[in-house]
């Protein structure tokens, strides 16, 4: 018969124990038998994982698993399948390849605007250039000019799909690990406890369920972000500048994290002491970076057809502003020209306040208070007043006290009041301020019952705003299962309430999450099962067909809101800590 | 959708057409029969369009979401059945066995077939695995489900010889040899029981059951050619056709033309002799008596596990128009065992990953693609690192060289794999030479399924 177990396989349990104070101090919990158990069904998923297994076998297991999720979720629909004629962000993102691949640089940002002409900014455009090229290889009919319009199918759609997964494999998941490793070392964290955080963050449910089904390609700009965020943390101020501009450049969104980013990047040239030279690298290496990325562009506009072009097309709006009148067949009036239509083409100034029923502060409002009774000028100047409003203490923090480690909440703040006060929000953009938040999983007590509590409430309440998009698209089952999957792998609810029990004493874990919050938690998800069951199977009364939808904006906006003043909170705490600590240090000096 | 899940409609039009119009539209035993009958009564409830038999190739989204819950359902029998396998283990061996349930519920095997290309297996091989585990105490329950069990899907006759040496030697013979007469005629009672139930409503239709159930019509090999020792036998046969000419050996010019191409027919041999439906059943014969014998002697419950799984070995490659999912006949009792030790586990090693290579030709669409190789390759790596970080070192020596066979084995897998299912098709284009990845792909897997066969007797006779 065989042998008893061999005890020599058996992992070595003392070896730095992951429960030692410092690192996220909840992952294990002790039900007082003595026996250990995983605080949360992720952390049981990576039991084995404790101590002795290499890297090389986590990472490679956690990145095909989580690929897996985004593939099975991407056999599901797309935004506009089956909805002629102009379809939706998948014909959009095929017929930006087409033109890209067949039209000369020049006529990119001017070629029938009316049918999704192209209002991203230079990076997307080369993306989708690639994409083309590379997909014409496969079958030319695919990116056909003008031919090609509308055009659906098995072997496009896979091909679309693979092009998102392949560029989020080669940019946010490379950024996202090697962004973790360094911070969970400057963290002191377990690198148990960092791969726990990392399968958590690539499982957020609103960014696959956006980007491999609703189809957008918002990973390569958020792992271009977090590159930047890297770069910002190994002290290489200047590649976070080239990955930040890169960001900038693959979408305009990235703009929610510019005030931080600029406040940071200003803030560590001027204190502790003012560095001049810092500075001036920081602005000429951003300026540059900015040539790099619009030269290819701007080459291309030199071209004798394309300064015919040009002098031939309506001027852009921002060129005629513009207090200079030069020949319009010179070199300089087609540069100008391109740089103006281009950035004419990816801020719409033209547009309204919001689109449809998004769940920020705007929606809410004019749900009560119809807001198009003012004029839009006005409107702008109050959008842009109020976000100014949310976004100068987060900012003015990070000024001050320039730290790698404030800026996961002074980035997640200063988006949450974009998001919710800005102009022209789209649900999708509140990936955004998800994403800072959902990094800080991994930091010292990231996996802490509190901090697991908000994250992850606010994550599944990102996914449920979005449920009337996705819902339209024929997504429902997978955001079901993304959801479910991720407040079950969380441990919150509806899978498990586990979070609104106390185990210990708030003196023995700080970490525990008030008993406000729990209620606050308890009221929203109780909130968000109630709305799934009216909209499943109540009609809207009649005369009202959105109201289930503006309910749904108006929770989403309040939840926003209270994450908003969470992350407040935390930078302001942390903000505390680090002055304090700084203020004992100096005396502990004084005193030698 | 249509063109992904073909069985899917295939399946509904099944469950609908046993209701009335014709009984024996199904090649399956009749309780599978019932078993859809139920399906159905539950399919009128939601969604009543569903079976209308006129509707061929109906497959709205409810048919789709309904047969594949269908699917996930009946697979708690197999969570049962393992539960109970993990209870059964001795206190030892719980965590191999906890692993080894683990690694047969995720196992890339079911997900491909039942999930994904859609079948039952997760529910027959549930009972076929409690069956199995009743066999270490409740012989008399054990042969009851399996029996049962044939009536559901009857390709479990392969494994029926290993059942009938076990239960006569082990229930219905005393050690000495003495006949226990109450237990054969319990035996007796509940086995006869159970077909006569099964086959009695249609004893005036026995010979048309019969033909539907075993169509000898078809070829040797089946259409992708499982990786067995026919197509190994075929890959020769091929391969031998340019040097004939040289070594003076006689080509049979008809074969030339009609190369099987993998298509369902009769495969002819160009130079090697035809191979009969009465050769491979007294080969598959010869080799389950083979490890029958030692059962015989010693009618314990791991030798039993053992024999099963050769049983499988032998059905699997040399039965007569064997299909690839057939492999998991050997896998699944196999994975049982495969944590007895090192030795057991490195007869396992090419078997896990021949078998379930040789699964990727079931799907075969650019979408699924992704999903059967990834997921295969996160199995594989998985568990083939926890079983060789718990499997016991053994009692005895290894087998000599054997491990070198497996290793190299396994290194070889990646480039045969990645030219058979990627790079060909970049080199030659869909169109020319189309037949040649799946016939390197189920030759390779057969060397792998017979190494693992020829090293797993040998362990099997040596422990």
């Amino acid at each position: 018969m065989a042998p008893p177990t061999p005890s020599s396989h058996r992992p070595r349990k003392k070896r730095k124990n992951p429960t030692a104070p410092g690192s996220n101090n909840s992952l294990i919990v002790d039900f007082g038998d003595g026996k250990q158990s995983p605080a949360f069904p992720l952390v049981s998923f990576l039991w084995a994982a404790r101590a002795g297994v290499s890297q090389w076998l986590i990472l490679p297991l956690t990145l095909m698993a989580v690929g897996l999720f985004r593939w099975a979720v991407s056999l599901w629909g797309y935004s506009g399948f089956n909805v002629p004629p102009m379809h939706g962000d998948f014909e959009a993102q095929r017929h930006w390849m087409e033109i890209t691949a067949h039209l000369p640089v020049a006529k990119w940002y001017l070629y029938d605007l009316q049918y999704w002409g192209l209002d991203y900014p230079p990076l997307t455009a080369y993306h989708s250039w690639l994409c083309g090229k590379i997909g014409s290889a496969f079958d030319p009919a695919w990116f056909a000019l003008d031919k090609s319009r509308g055009i659906e199918g098995p072997d496009l759609k896979v091909y679309m799909r693979a092009t998102v997964l392949i560029s989020e494999y080669f940019v946010y998941v490379p950024a996202v690990v090697n962004f973790l490793r360094r911070y969970t070392r400057m963290h002191g964290v377990h690198a148990w406890s960092a791969s726990i955080a990392l399968v958590a963050i690539l499982l957020q449910p609103a960014t696959i369920l956006i980007d491999h089904g609703h189809f957008q390609y918002n990973t390569v700009m958020l792992g271009l972000m977090v590159a930047s965020l890297d770069a910002i943390l190994a002290g290489r101020m200047l590649w976070a500048c080239i990955f930040f501009v890169g960001a900038l450049g693959f979408k305009q969104m990235a703009l929610y994290y510019a005030p931080v980013m600029f406040a940071y990047l200003l803030g560590v040239c001027v204190f502790p002491r003012i560095r001049i030279l810092r500075l001036l690298n920081i602005a000429l290496i951003t300026l540059a970076a900015f040539a790099v990325l619009f030269a290819p562009l701007l080459y291309g506009a030199t071209t004798m057809e394309a300064r015919e072009l040009f002098a031939t097309s309506a001027e852009p709006p921002l060129l005629q502003s513009l207090p200079i009148s030069l020949d319009k067949k010179s070199v300089a009036y087609a540069l100008l020209f391109q740089t103006t239509q281009t950035i004419h083409r990816v801020f719409p100034f033209a547009r309204g306040l919001f689109e449809d029923k998004v769940a920020n502060a705007w929606c809410a409002v004019h749900t009560f208070y119809k807001l198009n009774r003012f004029e839009a000028s006005l409107l702008q100047r109050a959008s842009l007043g109020a976000t100014l409003a949310s976004i100068i203490v987060p900012c003015a923090i990070i000024f001050r006290h320039p730290r790698a480690s404030l800026l996961l909440p002074a980035l997640s703040c200063v988006s949450w009041g974009f998001f919710l006060f800005s102009f022209q929000v789209h649900e999708k953009s509140v990936l955004l301020p998800l994403l800072p938040m959902t990094l800080t999983l991994a930091g010292d007590g990231g996996l802490s019952k509190q901090n697991r509590a908000w994250i992850g409430w606010a994550n599944i309440l990102g996914s449920w705003t979005m449920y009337p998009l996705l819902k339209r698209e024929e997504l429902r089952l997978p955001y079901i299962v993304m959801t479910l999957l991720w407040a079950y792998l969380m441990g919150l609810p509806p899978t498990s309430f586990e979070i609104f029990r106390s185990r210990a004493s708030p003196e023995e874990s700080p970490l525990e999450p008030h008993i406000l919050s729990k209620l606050l938690h308890l009221a929203f998800y109780l909130a968000m099962i109630g709305w799934h069951i009216l909209e499943a199977f109540v009609p809207p009364p009649a005369g009202k067909p959105d109201l289930w939808v503006v309910l749904n904006a108006l929770i989403g906006a309040a939840g926003f809101g209270l994450a908003y003043l969470w992350c407040m909170w935390n930078l302001v705490v942390q903000c505390r800590e680090i002055d304090l600590r700084a203020a004992e240090e100096g005396s502990r000096k004084k005193k030698q | 959708m249509a063109e992904l899940y073909p069985s899917l409609a295939q399946c509904a039009i099944v469950a609908a057409a046993f209701k009335k119009t014709s009984e024996w539209t199904l090649d399956y035993p009749p309780f599978f029969a019932a078993f859809e009958w139920l399906m159905s009564q539950a399919a009128a409830l939601v969604d009543p369009a569903m079976l209308v038999v006129k509707n061929l190739g109906y497959d709205s989204l409810e048919t789709v979401y309904f047969q594949r819950t269908t699917v996930i359902l009946t697979e708690l029998v197999l969570v049962y059945a393992l539960s109970r396998f993990i209870k059964s283990a001795p206190l030892a061996n719980k965590q191999a066995a906890h692993v080894a349930s683990l690694s047969i519920l995720l196992s890339p095997g079911l997900l491909i077939i039942d999930h994904i290309h859609f079948q039952y297996n997760g529910f027959m091989y549930g009972i076929l695995i409690l069956s199995l585990v009743l066999a270490r105490k409740q012989l008399l329950a054990s042969g009851f489900i399996f029996a049962a069990l044939l009536c559901f899907k009857h390709i479990y006759l392969y494994l029926s010889l290993a059942y009938f040496v076990y239960l006569l030697r082990a229930y219905c013979l005393d050690p000495k040899f003495r006949p226990l007469f109450l237990n054969v005629i319990k035996l007796g009672v509940c086995v006869v029981g159970v077909f006569a139930i099964a086959f009695g409503p249609f004893a005036d239709q026995i010979l048309q059951l019969k033909d539907r159930l075993f169509p000898f019509s078809r070829g040797l090999c089946h259409a992708y050619w499982a990786p067995n020792f026919w197509a190994m036998y075929s890959f020769a046969d091929r391969a031998l056709i340019p040097l004939a000419p040289r070594l003076g050996l006689p080509v049979n010019r008809d074969a030339l033309s009609s190369v099987t191409r993998g298509l369902v027919g009769d495969t002819s041999f160009a130079i090697l002799p035809e191979v009969t439906k009465e050769q491979t059943f007294l080969l598959t014969f010869v080799f389950q008596l083979v490890p029958l014998v030692k059962l015989w002697l010693q009618p314990d419950w791991n030798t039993f596990i053992g024999a099963i799984t050769l049983c499988g070995y032998a059905s699997f490659l040399f039965g007569w128009h064997v299909h690839e999912k057939a492999v998991l006949l050997i896998i699944i009792p196999f994975s049982l065992i495969a944590l007895k030790d090192r030795r057991h586990f490195s007869a396992f090693r090419p078997l896990a990953v021949a078998g379930h290579v040789s699964l990727f030709p079931l799907l075969f669409t650019p979408a699924e693609f992704p999903l059967k190789t990834v997921y295969t390759i996160f199995w594989l790596i998985l568990f083939l690192f926890i079983f060789d970080r718990i499997a016991p070192v053994p009692e005895r020596p290894r087998v000599f060289l054997f491990d070198r066979f497996s290793s190299l084995f396994l290194t070889l897998s990646i480039p045969v794999v990645l030219y058979s299912s990627l790079l060909h098709h970049l080199i030659f284009g869909s169109q020319r030479l189309q037949f040649l990845p799946l016939m390197v792909m189920s030759s390779y897997s057969a060397l792998g399924v017979v190494g693992s066969w020829v090293g797993f007797m040998v362990v099997y006779f040596t422990t």
